[in-house]
């Protein structure tokens, strides 16, 4: 089944608004990275955090509470919605499916209530923050502030999770009463994280992220969301509301690796896979740490020639995110027919990196990579109908 | 309503056969375990002893002893220092995989709602202490959500499939169950293992206390006088497949699953709807997905956890929906295991299915004023038992039921 992107919504380190966010890419912008500090530790990380002004106008009762890894989600959803103008009403409620991609989840809360038990006692647990801490919160917030009454599914993984995300909204839109799909994918980021992925040699402790890397120094990590209404090709005048259809010709669900070792054997599968009718470019997932290597050699092996882009270095590893701003990038990279430039990148790699803004005016496919730190592979194609 | 396939014709849509399973929780490890516990109506709720609970309303769980759970590790999996979340998936995976050694999976649905929680509780107080963080990166390597899942896979299937973990909150068991069927139903699949676990953590633990929807007496779900949940935790693999497939190749078939049905309430984060309309829409769209009425089903395993606002909400909806059909809430005996819940239930009506029985509701008094229900009260019974469904509600308003039916039935 080929479903079409009707809109895409996007909260990221350099702001909010599909566009907007794409032109500073182009521009080869990067995000400030912002110091982030615990009381209990004198360590201190870097990352790029969201500014409050791409939450501007975001007031709904139901999110007076709610943490940031909710509020990101609903303010790249509902500009999903409105760009492929998409209203949801009393009759449609039930038609249209959420799917929500999650990584590390609400972690600022899930701090914040276990640092009170720990602390000062059991006594002291916050009921209202407990709801917070679950997974399915920020998508039961965005179903209750749309009035959505059917089909919602929060996915947990790693990196890939936002294109396992896509593969079940595929699945789940087998469905034929539903009409839409909004996937969303989101994720916060606590100081707690960055010590965790630290403590795993995943992480350094400023930028830049340098992709593609033989030192592999690490990533820094991002926060923020990214949005994607998903309709069948046949709803044509709401996919062509934001001009030529980009559709997601097929997902691959990858799979699981034992060992990082063994990712390469997986994303190698993946591509070949993915990679029957040719490839013009690769958005890869590429954030500093050992993914790099295998998604390097695999793309050496599968597709030397593609252009291959990573976003990473100018917003982040916004894990339980990225695989939706791949696709968010994928899609304008062929709807634009231009690349932004791959920031500190190796001017030797041996991959096509666009080192600076690359036209790929007349690119009808596109390849979405995504490799988790954890485990996961998974792989998309994008088209440009 | 949730239809998958043409319009016009079901014969498009493909039968889904349970078959195999595997179950670990504080029932008994295995189905002749879990079996002998629900004939038998046993109480399996003990004082918690994983973490200290002197502050908390809530004493007692459902728990899976460790004894039991690390017994027989072997050196390789002993040096890899598994979350117990992991062993307990292995085991019930392990327990479905003898069943049928051929079995060869296109994909993985779990649900879940806490990974490896008890770890990130670890780090976190190591952290504070500034001490003892040697073993931080193995705790951080085994706190994901996916990490379970994947370290059963290997471990039992020697290789790994695509996973899908669905994080619905309490729904999450019974919405994977439910997502895989489709997955099979739709025809994209022949063949998925699907399931739910959870361990039981102090954080998950205090915030129901701080809730106060866990109570410092027993659990009665359905009772006039019940005081709220008690926690639990397991795990349960099902081996879905498409029944034609399945029959061809002479697999046993255990059971059907034959409908599936979701909805979102959105009235309250942490509370149902009082009107009952989310259960209520859940159970018909599972209803109108298999195409049965409600006179069909024999029996009903509720979400039961025994709190005034899911008791009294589920309720209304059963007796709208349903005459005189015996319930039960299994989770008087074992705990609300959260993620693993569905999945465990869905095991249990798999039993009551096999073995032609109805498990009971223990602690049961008296009937709530409110009710008109049928509920299996304190001790098994036999019955005719054809179609059995299964029901599970989350935080969230996220609602999931599923219907299971005897083959042949």
């Amino acid at each position: 089944m080929s479903l079409a992107i009707a809109g895409m919504g996007w909260v990221t380190p350099l702001g909010n608004g599909i566009d907007a966010v794409w032109e500073r890419l182009l521009r080869g912008e990067e995000a400030s990275a912002t110091p982030i500090s615990e009381q209990f530790s004198d360590r201190a990380y870097s990352a790029f955090r969201v500014p409050e002004s791409a939450l501007t106008g975001l007031a709904h009762p139901r999110l007076r509470r709610a943490s940031l890894i909710s509020r990101f989600a609903a303010a790249a959803g509902l500009e999903a919605l409105q760009a492929a103008r998409v209203k949801v009403d009393s009759q449609n409620a039930g038609r249209i499916a959420l799917v929500f991609a999650i990584s590390n989840g609400g972690v600022i809360y899930t701090k914040r209530f276990y640092r009170d038990v720990v602390e000062t006692g059991a006594q002291a647990a916050s009921p209202l923050l407990f709801p917070e801490t679950v997974f399915n919160a920020p998508a039961s917030h965005l179903a209750a502030i749309l009035g959505v009454t059917g089909t919602t599914y929060t996915v947990v993984g790693d990196g890939a999770v936002g294109l396992l995300a896509i593969k079940m909204a595929e699945d789940v839109m087998a469905d034929e009463s539903l009409d839409y799909c909004l996937v969303v994918g989101t994720e916060e980021i606590d100081w707690m994280l960055c010590d965790g992925y630290r403590r795993w040699r995943l992480l350094r402790l400023a930028p830049p992220i340098e992709p593609f890397s033989k030192q592999r120094r690490g990533m820094i990590l991002g926060e923020g969301a990214g949005a994607i209404v998903l309709t069948r090709l046949s709803r044509r005048s709401t996919v062509e509301a934001e001009g030529r259809p980009i559709t997601i010709e097929r997902v691959h669900p990858g799979g699981c690796y034992g060992k990082r070792a063994e990712a390469e054997k997986l994303l190698v599968r993946t591509l070949r896979d993915l990679s029957e009718t040719e490839a013009d470019f690769v958005i890869s997932s590429a954030n500093g740490t050992f993914i790099d290597q295998s998604e390097r050699e695999a793309l050496e092996q599968v597709i030397p020639n593609a252009i291959t882009y990573t976003a990473k270095p100018a917003l982040g590893e916004s894990v339980g995110a990225s695989g939706l701003w791949q696709v968010i990038l994928g899609a304008q990279g062929l709807r634009r027919g231009e690349l932004p430039p791959v920031l500190h990148a190796d001017p030797n790699s041996s991959l096509r990196l666009s080192l600076s803004r690359v036209p790929v005016q007349g690119a009808r496919q596109a390849i979405i990579l995504s490799s988790g730190v954890n485990q996961q592979v998974a792989g998309l194609r994008l088209a440009l109908s | 309503m949730v239809q998958l396939g043409s319009p016009t014709g079901e014969e498009t849509l493909a039968r889904v056969a349970v078959v195999a399973a595997g179950v670990v929780s504080p029932l008994g490890f295995g189905l002749a375990e879990t079996l002998d516990s629900l004939r038998s109506a046993r109480n399996c709720v003990t004082p918690v002893t994983r973490f200290s609970v002197a502050e908390c309303r809530c004493k007692t769980a459902g728990q899976v002893s460790d004894e039991h759970l690390l017994a027989g590790l072997n050196k390789k999996l002993r040096a890899k220092r598994l979350h117990r979340a992991s062993h307990m998936v292995i085991h019930a995976l392990r327990e479905a995989m003898i069943q049928v050694p051929e079995f060869e999976p296109e994909l993985t649905v779990i649900g879940t709602t806490s990974g490896g929680m008890s770890y990130g509780e670890q780090y976190y107080r190591s952290l504070r202490q500034s001490k003892n963080l040697r073993h931080a990166p193995t705790w951080i390597a085994n706190y994901p959500a996916q990490k379970p899942v994947i370290d059963a896979q290997l471990e039992v299937l020697g290789s790994s499939v695509p996973c899908q973990v669905i994080a619905n909150a309490c729904a999450s068991g019974t919405n994977a169950i439910g997502h895989a069927f489709e997955c099979v139903r739709s025809g994209r699949y022949q063949r998925v293992l699907t399931g739910g676990y959870d361990a039981i953590s102090e954080l998950v633990f205090t915030g129901f206390d701080s809730l106060q929807a866990s109570t410092p007496e027993k659990c009665r779900p359905f009772d006039r006088d019940r005081a709220g949940m008690v926690l639990g935790e397991g795990a349960a693999i099902l081996a879905l497949e498409n029944l034609e497939l399945a029959r061809k190749r002479g697999a046993p078939i255990l059971a059907e699953i034959v409908g599936y049905g979701i909805s979102t309430d959105n009235f309250h984060i942490t509370q149902p709807d009082p009107s009952g309309i989310g259960p209520r829409q859940a159970m018909e769209r599972a209803l109108q997905s298999a195409h049965i009425s409600p006179g069909e089903v024999d029996y009903i395993n509720a979400h039961g956890t025994a709190t005034i606002f899911n008791d009294a909400a589920e309720g209304k909806a059963i007796t709208q929906l349903f005459n005189g059909v015996p319930v039960s809430s299994t989770k008087s005996m074992m705990g609300h295991s959260l993620g693993a819940a569905g999945a465990v239930e869905a095991v249990i009506c798999l039993l009551g299915l096999r073995h032609q029985f109805l498990p009971p509701n223990i602690n049961f008094g008296a009937l709530d004023d409110d009710l008109e229900l049928n509920v299996v009260a304190n001790e098994s019974r036999s019955a005719a038992v054809r179609t059995a469904l299964s029901n599970s509600f989350g935080f969230g308003g996220t609602n999931a039921s599923i219907l299971m039916r005897s083959v042949g039935a």
